[in-house]
């Protein structure tokens, strides 16, 4: 795999895999179970500068890129996808501020996301179809001291832990889509409540519940980009969800098909390994080839990004191409290791729960396809 | 639609409005907690649902194939760990109804018409796939076996009432050693090790069972000595549509609700585009294919005809089918699907895929059959070998 990664890229996702097998090995598990939101260590990802990694370095930030950040992602994920959730949503926060922020709201913010004083969170989705013109369950009204702020954001990440959001709000109703706006909302902001967490299948430890905001009152300067600009923003900074997600899918894949291997060599039926029958080879063939594919297509959409280079098709190809094999890696790999597999006891049942969190979420499930689609017959 | 007889369509509905009323507002409790559901078995011991394989000279429904894969679909639809508690339990019966003498299926069956429970003991940590390795022996001496061993993901195991246990009366002779014996709750020596959580069916009860130097009645021992794998293979011929059943219930559910959801979604007028809409037709044709594959199997052993190929392949398409369907619904659903009770169809949907015979161990037997030359196979026939 060296080949696509430059030597930085590559001692850096070495760092983040000595980092999970150090820190988040022993504690995955415990996670799982507990679904407490690991205050110590995110504190740990923010001195490995895991929390700045396409920061920009007047920012405080590593400025190593989106492969660097996609390398660090599958690296955790291969331990704890969880954690690697808490990073992932922290990450579209900054990713969203760097991209459309004004010279005061970076200054403002990114050094202290970049160094772990703040951790981010991306408010988009609402109890609606399609994320950003749904239901424009939050709205943004003019207020003399700038906006305000009143309704639900649905299943937000790092909700309650995060210091600062970003949030998309409708600042018309009656324009929908187009009248969409992000705005930079603190969580200390006055009259902004977290809901009661939500029960997940997986990927606890990453909290999920729904922001309330009652008449939040915010000033001009929480604008991101203009007021029309929340679609775009929506859009772009999902589409890196779903090539990080895709790491994550990858790091969870990897482990998941590494322990199944291992375990085959070691479980003995009709007198010899289970891994000298073509049956168990072929699922654990076909569960690393998905598994590297997906590797090798969000890598090319991280690149892009690092270029500068129009990202969204491939983004959305990668998300298309897990939507339909990212679950069977571990329907597979749990298939190998049969009734053993199914207990909670052994951990590919966390990697089964984990893997429908990253492959199955954050776009209705037609998105890939119309977005690859608009693309060709544009 | 399906043919079924105004009698399996009446109890059909009497199943499905059960489900509704007794599984269905319950299963997403049990799922959280794990625990088994004692209340289940008062609700259902009027209706006799549990007896519902047994012959009405016995006191049972005495349900043909058919109809029981009807109930079972139903059952599966409202909680596949529920289900699985039921489906377990015929299964138990099934080994006595292959080879019990009429002595053997009084004693067994009772407990059964009274609402109690049943399990079938075959699995061993050794013995999965290769079920005929277990390691569990039976000695007889005087008019007893003397058992030892252990067995283990066993289903019902903590709530049974009585066994059907597999063990060893010829170490020497491997699979041909291996005899079936009926095994009562609270045999002296006869313990229950630890129960098993799982990733799904959590409300099912999984245990492990220990032996030692537990006595049983000769007059336990099911057909002859060393005619336990034999025993154990008819039986499961007839236990794993019980999975298909559950299956095509679990995908029926998981259709139905993304349905629903999407239709709370949409306003009124609009409908998901086309390449949503195309996935539930899929969904829907995948069904009815099982579904037909599963009545067609059901028909044949009905008519005391060859089934066991339909039968591993009802068991491995329904299965294949569930674990797709439920994942495209809690796709199709997003995280609403990962927060609510979708994901629980997804859990339930994996263990279809692996237990009563992973679906590798069908498809071998079915690539077998489909390799080798014609060869006549032979029909259960109730009540022996």
């Amino acid at each position: 795999m060296s080949i696509l990664l430059t030597e930085e890229q590559e001692l850096i996702g070495q760092s983040a895999r000595e980092f999970a097998k150090e820190y988040l090995d022993p504690i995955a598990a415990e996670l799982d179970h507990t679904g407490q939101f690991p205050a110590a260590i995110v504190k740990q990802l923010a001195a490995q500068d895991f929390l700045g990694l396409f920061v920009a370095s007047e920012y405080g930030g590593a400025e190593a890129g989106y492969v660097s950040l996609v390398e660090v992602v599958e690296n955790l994920s291969r331990s704890s996808a969880a954690v690697a959730s808490i990073l992932v949503n922290h990450s579209l926060a900054a990713y969203a501020i760097q991209r459309w922020g004004d010279a005061a709201q970076k200054q403002a913010f990114l050094p202290a996301l970049a160094a772990g004083g703040t951790l981010g969170g991306f408010a988009v989705f609402e109890h609606g179809p399609t994320p950003g013109v749904g239901p424009n369950a939050l709205i943004a009204t003019k207020h003399a001291a700038g906006w305000a702020l009143k309704g639900t954001k649905a299943y937000v990440r790092n909700a309650g832990a995060a210091d600062v959001y970003v949030v998309l709000a409708c600042t018309d109703p009656a324009a929908g889509a187009k009248a969409q706006a992000a705005f930079i909302v603190p969580a200390k902001a006055i009259g902004l409540s977290v809901g009661p967490l939500a029960e997940t299948m997986g990927l606890k430890g990453c909290p999920v519940a729904d922001l309330v905001f009652d008449d939040v009152v915010i000033a001009d300067s929480a604008l991101l980009g203009g007021p029309t600009d929340g679609q775009t923003i929506t859009t772009e900074t999902l589409a890196l969800a779903s090539v990080a997600e895709a790491a994550q899918t990858a790091g969870i894949g990897q482990a998941a098909v590494e322990h199944a291997a291992a375990y085959s060599k070691t479980r003995v039926q009709f007198g010899r390994p289970i891994a000298t029958l073509q049956a168990i080879q072929t699922l654990l063939a076909e569960t690393a080839a998905d598994c590297h594919l997906a590797r090798l297509g969000l890598r090319c959409a991280a690149k892009l990004m690092d270029d500068g280079e129009p990202f969204l098709v491939e983004a959305a190809m990668v998300k298309q191409f897990l939507a339909r094999n990212g679950a069977k890696l571990l329907i597979d790999t749990v298939q190998v290791e049969g009734g053993f597999g199914y207990s909670e006891f052994m951990p590919l049942p966390r990697l089964f729960r984990d893997i429908a969190g990253t492959t199955l979420l954050d776009a209705p499930a037609d998105y890939p396809e119309k977005t690859i689609a608009a693309a060709l017959l544009a | 639609m399906s043919i079924l007889t105004a009698a399996q369509k009446q109890i059909q509905a009497d199943n499905v409005a059960f489900v509704a009323k007794e599984i269905i507002p319950f299963a997403a409790q049990y799922d959280k907690t794990g625990e088994f559901h004692p209340y289940l078995l008062d609700a259902a011991r009027e209706s006799k649902i549990f007896a519902m394989a047994i012959p009405k000279e016995y006191g049972g429904l005495d349900y043909d194939a058919l109809t029981q894969a009807v109930v079972l679909e139903a059952w599966g639809y409202g909680c596949a760990g529920m289900a699985t508690t039921l489906a377990a339990s015929v299964l138990s019966m099934d080994s006595v109804m292959v080879a019990g003498t009429d002595a053997q299926k009084k004693a067994f069956y009772g407990p059964m018409v009274r609402g109690e429970i049943g399990s079938f003991g075959l699995t061993e940590p050794s013995a999965g796939s290769d079920a005929g390795n277990g390691k569990s022996t039976a000695v007889k001496v005087g008019d007893e076996y003397i058992l030892n061993g252990s067995k283990c993901w066993i289903t019902n195991g903590g709530y049974s009432s009585v066994f059907v246990i597999y063990a060893l009366t010829d170490p020497a002779a491997g699979m041909k050693g291996i005899s079936a014996f009926i095994v009562e709750k609270g045999t002296p020596g006869f313990t229950i090790g630890t129960v098993d959580h799982k990733l799904g069916i959590r409300s099912s009860n999984t245990v492990e069972l220990l032996f030692k130097d537990v006595h049983i009645p000769a007059a336990n021992l099911l057909g002859k000595e060393g005619e336990g794998m034999k025993i154990a293979m008819k039986t499961l011929d007839m236990a794993r549509p019980a999975i298909a059943s559950l299956s095509l219930g679990l995908s029926q559910r998981a259709l139905d609700e993304c349905v629903k959801h999407l239709q709370q979604q949409y306003p009124e007028k609009a409908q998901p585009g086309q390449t949503l809409q195309f996935k539930l037709a899929d969904m829907k044709i995948e069904i009815e294919a099982a579904r037909q594959l599963l009545y067609h199997a059901m028909n044949l052993r009905d008519a005391g005809l060859p089934y066991s190929a339909e039968s591993a392949m009802t068991k491995t398409f329904s299965s294949d089918m569930a674990m797709k369907i439920t994942t495209q619904a809690v796709q199709l659903m997003g995280t609403f699907g990962y927060t609510t009770g979708i994901a629980k169809l997804m859990r339930d949907a994996k263990i279809m895929q692996i237990y009563e015979g992973t679906n590798q161990i069908q498809r071998l037997v079915i690539s077998r059959a489909v390799l080798a030359p014609a060869r006549p196979a032979v029909a259960v026939q109730k009540g022996g070998i």
